[in-house]
């Protein structure tokens, strides 16, 4: 469908506008595209609002409740739905998408690809009834994708310490940490079965705190020291030059799975600074000229 | 071995003292996480080694202990009962200590030098370091071993509780803190006495304590080495307060970057469960109380009251909207008082010896004793315990022993990285909450970082707003947006990009992220640029003007080069030079290709004759 206003054909760029159109399509029908809406229908501009979906209301319609004054997000927006769906300057265009968009302001022409609803819109009055009966609703239409989970016995072992404790979570996450030296991906999946518990849970948690990574750690473990007392005793400049050695980024690993470099808030032997600890061993008061050596005593 | 009553815990104590001869020589070897860096445990090894080889068990005894605090000098190795402290203490040196241990000497050349008089000192009170600070808390770290119970109860551990538990109501115990006007030690510095009270009043139960020990300020580690040092201090503390709260179960979220504090602390509860200071029907009071352990995963913004509540119920620690405070809806929406490990470890100080006497500690509004991490630009590093009201000028210079390499003081970083940078010219600025707060830093957990002439103040207010990015935790917008947009204006200033516009632009934007930010790690985000922007204007305006850094710091806006006349030709640093940008022939002066140059630093660290120059 092609959507234009002011004239049939839109002006080219550059062209001279006499005559400026006093409406406005607004993309996007959240809460800020449906309060723009009305805020310009209510100053008289008549209103085009467009959303991908078949319905407008955009994410906040799917929150409990919003920052910083734990609103109830419903309580405020339900009303502005309301309102815009019965605006008489405002005009509904969902389930479809913008294609392109020319011309110059005031004489804009937008190319819009409405998606297919298989529904006569000016036959429908929202019964309902197609819907309780329709056959595939509810039931998902990818099917979940089978996953085998392999039986870990250090995994029972750490699940039984922790079952039926409340919030103890991050704990067995911390043994799985130092049983494997990172979360492994089976272990994970193991572990939401057998704590119960949904595994997003376990990812955001096991994303969310830095002593957790998901990715498999090198024979040794580089931390470099980028706590303050060590960063204005030089410690970028150690940790650039440990990057250049082992031609590695903080976090990751090298090739030959030797090193992983990580950096490390701060480990409280500032006397030391700046100081860099591989595996277990501290190295401190470094320069530049000693990172070499120390790399080349592990590899 | 349980103990029923105060009347037994006395007795015990006195059975433990009776038993312990005070005149055996005693090796007091620090094994807290800085000594033990440096090589502390291989000098236990050695000590205990050459001890069973001299058959010596029965006449010397070894105690591995907390953190002394003069971690610039470890391994410390104190020998008691004349106190004597050695410092740097290699493993080679145990035989010499121990001869001179038999035949009462002193190894001379293991003692601390006074650098004002040249004389050494051999006693710890005659140490400049030490005879200007006030322990009350830190001191107990030499003199106990953190894993044995009854070196604490030695000293007169754990009286405190009795006392509270068989002579005082739980009212008479608040009323007491209330009096004493201790203020919280984890930065914030609200009244601890008021803070209970809110709990206590609160309706819903169970009431909840909590320790909190997640350490998250990079240069910060006093409450560290109390949890390793004198865990049972703090176990006292948090019972004590359980009782005038009227709480019956408390946690210790302890970071797990400390390993070694959580096996101690997890070590002290189980010998105080033993010894019945936890658990049920405390000294025979009907007290019940029990204690839970649990290991943070590194989050700075755990270490934020309700973030941290959140995180011990087992979720993402992230903040949440205090409308209701935690003390009233914390844990689980019940009750929850949460207090640092070092106001636990002031309680049964006030306790034992009254508010009185606590109270006439410190200045007017801000009680007792702080202790300090002296870290960066200072040639005693290590953590200093003073009263309230010290100035910095006392802490830097009478204790901290100055600025290495005879460089300008510049400025102290208090806070951690929401705290903000007190200048040179505030050097006499007595240290507690209202002064810091008015100077436009503040008190924070403690940490001290002194920073000399070589340091940026843009390069460190980046530095800090790089590390708040990286641990905000995105939950609301003018953190998570504004600390990021910050940091790009501070990066564009200190590649050379900044315009003049930069700073006002940054001075806006600090003013939205303080005023509507969720919780006070991004509230306080902006201390760092407003305090260094108050202080050191005039190095903004270096590098957006004339596009120098002053302390020659930041990559973009400095070169290195070769002083001709100083080049002596030995061709060291064209051989480390990663880019191989160093060219010119043996014997002759070398030239950098500034087109090659990735200003690493590599030849100013390797050149023997100082001919490399930053400009």
């Amino acid at each position: 469908m092609k959507k234009s206003r002011g004239s049939n054909k839109a002006l080219p760029i550059g062209e001279e506008i006499k005559e400026k159109v006093g409406a406005v399509l607004v993309v996007g029908g959240g809460v800020s595209g449906i309060q723009a809406s009305l805020d310009l229908a209510n100053s008289g501009f008549k209103v085009c609002l467009l959303d991908k979906f078949p319905s407008i209301g955009g994410t906040m319609s799917q929150l409990d409740k919003t920052f910083p004054t734990n609103d109830c997000a419903m309580c405020i927006l339900a009303p502005k739905l309301v309102e815009v769906s019965r605006h008489p300057n405002v005009s509904l265009i969902t389930n479809a998408e913008v294609e392109s968009v020319e011309g110059t302001p005031g004489h804009f022409g937008v190319n819009i690809k409405k998606k297919a609803r298989s529904i006569d819109e000016t036959a429908c009055t929202g019964c309902d009834i197609c819907l309780d009966n329709c056959p595939v609703r509810n039931k998902p239409q990818i099917s979940k994708p089978e996953v085998v989970l392999i039986k870990d016995e250090k995994i029972d072992a750490i699940t039984d310490r922790y079952k039926d404790k409340e919030g103890s979570l991050i704990q067995a996450l911390l043994d799985v940490n130092s049983q494997y030296n990172y979360l492994p991906e089976n272990e994970l999946r193991y572990i939401a079965e057998r704590l119960d518990l949904p595994l997003s849970q376990v990812y955001s948690i096991g994303s969310f705190y830095s002593a957790f990574t998901f990715k498999p750690r090198g024979k040794h473990l580089i931390r470099v020291c980028t706590g303050t007392a060590c960063h204005v005793r030089g410690a970028s400049k150690i940790l650039e030059e440990v990057e250049r050695k082992l031609e590695i980024n903080p976090g990751e690993t090298t090739e030959d799975k030797t090193f992983t470099l990580e950096t490390v808030n701060c480990l409280g032997c500032c006397a030391l600074g700046p100081v860099m600890v591989v595996d277990e061993d501290y190295h401190g008061k470094l320069t530049v000229n000693k990172v070499e050596k120390i790399l080349k005593s592990y590899g | 071995m349980k103990l029923n009553s105060p009347e037994e815990l006395e007795k015990l104590r006195e059975k433990i003292l009776s038993e312990r001869d005070p005149n055996k020589p005693c090796i007091a070897i620090c094994a807290g996480t800085g000594c033990l860096a440096l090589g502390a445990q291989r000098v236990i090894n050695a000590f205990k080694e050459e001890i069973r080889k001299q058959e010596l068990e029965a006449e010397v005894d070894i105690r591995e202990t907390g953190c002394p605090g003069f971690c610039e000098k470890g391994t410390v190795v104190v020998i008691y009962p004349e106190g004597i402290c050695y410092f740097q203490v290699q493993p080679e040196d145990s035989p010499e200590i121990i001869s001179a241990i038999k035949e009462k000497k002193i190894v001379d050349r293991l003692l601390y030098t006074d650098p004002s008089t040249g004389k050494k000192v051999i006693h710890e009170h005659e140490i400049p370091f030490y005879k200007n600070q006030t322990r009350l808390l830190i001191d107990s770290n030499v003199k106990i071993d953190p894993k044995n119970i009854e070196d604490y109860i030695a000293l007169g551990g754990y009286s405190a509780l009795s006392k509270a538990l068989s002579r005082m109501t739980p009212e008479q115990v608040l009323e007491e803190v209330k009096k004493s006007d201790l203020r919280g030690r984890g930065g914030g510095g609200f009244p601890t006495g008021r803070k209970w009270e809110t709990t206590r009043n609160a309706p819903g139960e169970p009431k909840y304590v909590i320790v909190n020990c997640d350490e998250g300020d990079p240069g910060a580690f006093m409450d560290r080495a109390l949890m390793e040092g004198n865990p049972h201090s703090v176990l006292e503390g948090l019972t004590i307060g359980a009782y005038a709260i009227g709480s019956h179960e408390g946690f210790i979220y302890i970071r797990q970057e400390y390993p070694l504090a959580v096996e101690n602390v997890k070590i002290a509860l189980k010998q105080a469960k033993i010894y019945g200071f936890a658990g049920k029907n405390i000294l025979g009071s009907n007290f019940d109380f029990t204690i839970k352990v649990h290991r943070g995963a590194g989050a700075f913004v755990s270490g934020e009251s309700s973030a941290l509540m959140t995180a011990l119920e087992g979720k993402v620690g992230e903040p949440r909207p205090k409308h209701i405070h935690t003390s009233i809806e914390g844990l689980w929406n019940k009750p929850s008082n949460l207090n640092n490990v070092e106001t636990w470890a002031n309680i049964p100080l006030i306790i034992n010896r009254g508010a009185k006497w606590f109270s006439r500690i410190g200045t007017e509004k801000s009680k007792g004793t702080k202790i300090f991490s002296l870290v960066g630009k200072v040639n005693n590093t290590g953590l200093v315990e003073v009263p309230m009201g010290t100035t910095l000028r006392k802490l830097i210079y009478d204790i901290g022993g100055g600025i290495p390499e005879g460089k300008k003081f510049k400025a102290v970083q208090t806070g951690g990285p929401s705290g903000g940078c007190v200048p040179e010219s505030l050097i006499d600025l007595p240290i507690d909450f209202d002064e810091l707060k008015k100077a436009g830093s503040m008190m924070g957990s403690g940490g001290m970082i002194i920073m000399d002439e070589d340091t940026c103040m843009v390069d460190v207010a980046r530095y800090f707003l790089n590390f708040l990015k990286d641990e905000s935790c995105g939950k609301c917008t003018p953190c998570r947006e504004g600390v990021a947009q910050m940091h790009a204006i501070l990066t564009d200033i200190c590649e050379g990009r900044g315009t003049e516009n930069d700073l006002e632009l940054l001075e806006e934007l600090a003013e939205v992220v303080k005023d509507t930010s969720l919780c006070q790690l991004g509230a306080t985000s902006p201390n760092p640029v407003l305090s260094t922007l108050r202080y050191f204007r005039d190095e903004y305006n270096a590098h957006i003007m004339d596009k120098k850094c002053p302390a020659r710091v930041c990559k973009a806006l400095i070169h290195y080069s070769i002083i001709e006349e100083k080049c002596t030709g030995c061709g060291l640093c064209a051989k480390k030079c990663p880019q191989g940008a160093i060219i010119g022939e043996r014997r002759k002066p070398h030239v950098i290709d500034q087109s090659r140059c990735i200003k690493c630093g590599i030849c100013f660290d390797s050149c023997r004759f100082d001919a490399i120059e930053v400009k």
